[in-house]
């Protein structure tokens, strides 16, 4: 074949009712298999912008490798850390950076050696339904994922990860069976990642490595399995985004539930669809009020990140419509009120904090705020602004965490009524005592807002926050 | 076109601005690479691409690599 060949190629191509599938989080079998081959032909036109630039000599060993056992390099050079190889040594080369391209002669090598078993995997079974990932904890790529990588796991650690991998895999047939077939058809291997001190647990997915899970070592088999719920959809939606633009202006900053700080409309359309099977999970888990908090608060930031992106490509329109029609016919389940409740504080709690972190009103406008209060004049009309933040953003939140903790009924204070975490307004609050936690409340205007049930923009607030009176300041700007 | 959806056929399809080059090997891919002439997607509407539509594939995924963005990197919901 020659660059005729190249040239007649034909594209891909997706029906109507597999791109609906996908934005419903339900693709098939044969819906995840053109994915995967359109991943296997990104990598190979990134061979060919790479021998664009260096010339074939390279690519001959791995070229003869494949005359000599196609199925085999087919399958090294279609791993998601060739993915990240290729489009890494691409953008160097592009940079006019010179790098070592003997990787390529690495996989040459490899593809000669009669197939093993890899060095170490993870493996489960149940009820019929089984799944093999590759544990990749030595190749120098994972650090391109995106996490500090773990050091390799000993014997005991891998063990440790076997036991966890093997509930949480019970936990998805259990639940979610259409999911743990999709997440063990994209699922290529799990990279150990250290652990955030900031975090309860740490996950990333890159756009280059596609069916690879970037994840530190999880607390159990719940939040593993959730874990791999969530990666593999980003692995799925940037497939699909490989394919099809989704979002005229990706770009765009804006709110999402899942952030503390701005994210662009792209990464907002990727928590939404994350959270779309975590989601799912949840709801299968009716009798645990963790599990109800969870579906609860989740079903309704999805719903609301989904149904608020502009901009939608035709294909977007497509892709976001199927899963907004997937996610809100849960919108109308029932759930404990008290769960409920918490849920809906927990998400107001959350958009409330990032307003106050991520808008802010400009000096002529505060300026005007402070004059008017003090004038005694009805509240003027100032805005705010959205500032981008510098970098990523995690903040804790101590009514999250006392709400948690309410829900598994262990204590919220100590021997003496001290609140075990946050203060005396948080454990009023979360116990649902609004009265209580708006005399409680000195200084947080978070809390006075969700205490108090004001209508009001936090950022604005704070521009008062030198003045005494705080419940009248958020009276006057409701 | 990205994304273009194709309605004359017996069920509507969307069709990709990225080739399928998942067929060829990877010496067919490297042994006679040539520039690809440039200018903006033709609309194939038989299915068979042209150098344009090549064109247009890789600079599409030339921009891709140049603006990959941040691994999404999510926290657990880990209770």
């Amino acid at each position: 074949m020659s660059t005729a060949a190249l040239a007649d190629a034909r594209p891909h191509r997706l029906s109507d009712a597999a791109l609906a599938s996908l934005g419903a989080g339900r693709p098939d079998r044969s819906t995840i298999a053109e994915l995967k081959k359109s991943q296997l032909s990104r990598n190979l036109l990134l061979l060919h912008e790479i021998a664009a630039v260096v010339g074939p000599g390279p690519l001959t060993d791995l070229a003869e490798a494949e005359r000599a056992n196609p199925a085999r390099v087919r399958e090294l050079i279609a791993r998601p850390l060739f993915g990240v190889w290729a489009a890494s040594c691409l953008r160097d080369l592009q940079a006019g950076r010179n790098p070592d391209v003997s990787h390529l002669t690495d996989i040459a090598r490899a593809a000669r050696i009669p197939r093993q078993q890899p060095d170490k995997s993870l493996r489960a079974n149940h009820n019929g339904h089984s799944i093999t990932v590759r544990v990749d904890d030595s190749n120098p790529l994972r650090e391109k994922l995106g996490l500090p990588p773990a050091p390799p796991l000993d014997a005991e650690q891998l063990a440790r990860w076997q036991r966890t991998f093997t509930e949480a895999w019970r936990l998805l047939v259990t639940s979610v069976p259409a999911d743990a077939e999709v997440l063990a058809t994209v699922l290529d291997c799990v990279v150990p990642v250290l652990p955030d001190p900031a975090a309860r647990g740490i996950s990333a997915t890159s756009a280059d490595a596609f069916g690879a899970v970037a994840i530190s070592e999880p607390a159990d088999a719940t939040a593993l399995a959730v874990g791999l719920l969530h990666e593999t959809q980003h692995s799925i939606l940037n497939a699909v985004q490989y394919l099809f633009d989704l979002l005229d202006k990706p770009a765009t900053l804006g709110y999402s539930p899942w952030r503390d700080d701005p994210r662009p409309a792209s990464g907002i359309l990727h928590g939404a669809y994350a959270y779309l099977t975590v989601t799912r999970f949840w709801r299968t888990r009716s009798t645990d009020p963790l599990a109800q908090f969870e579906f609860a608060r989740w079903r309704a930031a999805v719903s609301d990140a989904a149904g608020g992106l502009r901009d939608l490509t035709p294909a977007g329109a497509r892709f976001v419509a199927a899963l907004t029609a997937e996610v809100r016919p849960w919108l109308d389940e029932p759930v404990d009120p008290g769960v409920l409740r918490l849920a809906g504080s927990a998400n107001r709690d959350h958009y409330l904090r990032w307003r106050l972190r991520n808008r802010h009103v400009d000096p002529a406008g505060a300026r005007e705020l402070r004059r008017a209060w003090h004038a005694g004049e009805a509240r003027p009309n100032v805005t705010s602004e959205l500032r981008p933040a510098p970098k990523r953003a995690l903040e804790a939140s101590a009514r999250l965490d006392l709400t948690h903790r309410f829900l598994r009924g262990d204590p919220l204070t100590g021997p003496r009524g001290e609140p075990l975490t946050g203060s005396d307004g948080d454990v009023a609050y979360v116990r649902g005592d609004a009265a209580a936690a708006l005399r409680a409340y000195p200084d947080d205007w978070v809390g006075l807002i969700l205490a108090g049930g004001f209508d009001v923009a936090p950022e604005l607030a704070a521009v008062l926050s030198d003045e005494p009176d705080r419940l009248a300041i958020l009276g006057w700007l409701s | 076109m990205d994304g273009a959806v194709n309605t004359t056929g017996a069920t509507p399809e969307w069709r990709s601005a990225m080739i399928d080059v998942s067929g060829l090997s990877i010496g067919d891919l490297t042994s006679k690479v040539t520039s690809v002439p440039g200018g903006d997607a033709a609309d194939d509407t038989d299915g068979a691409t042209n150098g344009n539509a090549l064109a247009h594939c890789l600079r599409r995924l030339a921009d891709d690599l140049a603006n990959p963005g941040e691994p999404i990197a999510g926290f657990n919901s880990a209770l």
